[in-house]
């Protein structure tokens, strides 16, 4: 029942709304537009139009200087460089050249064929052609003095990536073990320069620190 | 006629206005909460300002009292949680050892990398190469190659230095 009560004085109430707000509403839209220009055929006065043109410049100075002071933020350096924005990149091209790098600087006195055929998958351009140079050196030295070297990349951050170039900065370690020799580690700091080819990153260019 | 179309000409030019003055608030407020960006913005500044702290904090004029406690004062405004809180503990006897060597240490970081960036938490790690020029009270100068590892953490006046390693061979494990 009280339902029904609520429901049968709703409309009334409503009416009584409407009735209330209708003469208002519709003085005050004409109110200003009378005095616009329909009401009096002819004569117009000026200050509209003026209104008119000066906020149509305001509005269209605002929306300009907004827009180009948006474009400003984020045309920055900054948004350039994927380095660590790009997670999922950043981690990837972290991996691939740890990787390589820990492939590329390990080899055992019978074992740098292997070395040379990780070589040849991980390097490209420049660092190609110097890895080249200095292995032959290395081959014979490995086998001379029977050494054993192994390198692992302890930190790795990069400086500088875009969808196809990286760089990064690299610690290594690296052990060097001669037959009956204790083993001695020494520290190594690298700054390299990848690409990625055909979906793998590959170091193009390696510069010691 | 003419004066109805003129009129309703002028309202649609206002309107356009309006249009573009929206879009480029719009375009403004996406750049403004755009967090890739502030992301990005966030790293640079971290980087940066990582950079010059860690040369700081690697620097010392040993000349007399009174650069050393410069020196000391400058390594503290570099630092923050428990890197600061560990040097203002030692600070007096730091002075005292530090002038009593003389030493002049000038750190200059050759090369700089962040391995991660919490942009939330204000918390950043930071990898660098950093030379150190020392020259001795008598004798001759010489040049240390040191890397470290520091943990960056933002404060009211950017970001410091909260933790710093310095990484011998052998370290990273």
């Amino acid at each position: 029942m009280n339902e029904r009560t609520a429901l049968e004085s709703k409309p009334v109430e409503d009416e009584d709304r409407a009735d209330d707000a209708e003469p208002d509403s519709q003085e005050s839209p004409e109110g200003p537009e009378g005095t616009d220009g329909t009401d009096e055929h002819g004569r117009r006065p000026r200050w509209p139009r003026i209104l008119g043109a000066l906020l149509t410049v305001a509005l269209l100075a605002t929306g300009g200087a907004l827009f180009a002071e948006g474009q400003q933020l984020r045309d920055t350096p900054a948004t350039a460089n994927l380095a660590l924005t790009d997670a999922e990149a950043t981690t990837r091209v972290t991996g691939d050249v740890s990787n390589a790098l820990g492939r590329i600087f390990s080899y055992g006195p019978d074992a740098t064929a292997l070395t040379k055929d990780a070589a040849r998958q991980v390097l490209a351009g420049k660092a190609l052609q110097q890895y080249a140079a200095l292995f032959g050196q290395v081959e014979k030295q490995a086998a001379d003095q029977k050494l054993t070297l192994t390198t692992h990349v302890v930190r790795a951050g990069v400086t500088r990536l875009t969808g196809s170039s990286a760089h990064l900065l690299v610690f290594l370690d690296q052990v060097y073990e001669r037959r009956g020799r204790p083993a001695t580690t020494a520290s190594a700091q690298l700054s390299v320069t990848a690409e990625l080819r055909d979906g793998q990153w590959r170091i193009v260019e390696i510069g010691s620190i | 006629m003419t004066l109805r179309t003129r009129h309703l000409g002028g309202w649609a030019v206002l309107l356009a206005a309006a249009l573009v003055c929206s879009l480029g608030t719009w375009s403004y407020a996406q750049a403004r909460s755009d967090r890739t960006l502030s992301y990005a913005k966030a790293r640079d500044a971290a980087l940066a300002q990582g950079k010059r702290h860690l040369a700081t904090l690697n620097s010392l004029d040993g000349k007399d009292a009174t650069s050393v406690t410069t020196g000391l004062r400058a390594w503290r405004d570099s630092s923050t949680g428990p890197l600061h809180d560990q040097l203002k503990r030692s600070s007096a006897t730091d002075a005292r050892t530090l002038t009593t060597a003389g030493d002049t240490a000038r750190g200059k970081v050759t090369s700089a990398a962040l391995t991660a960036l919490d942009d939330r938490t204000g918390t950043a790690e930071l990898i660098a190469t950093v030379d150190v020029r020392v020259t001795p009270r008598t004798g001759t100068p010489g040049i240390q190659r040191k890397r470290f590892t520091a943990t960056l953490a933002r404060t009211g006046h950017g970001w410091k230095v909260k933790a710093l390693t310095a990484m011998r061979a052998g370290d990273g494990g």
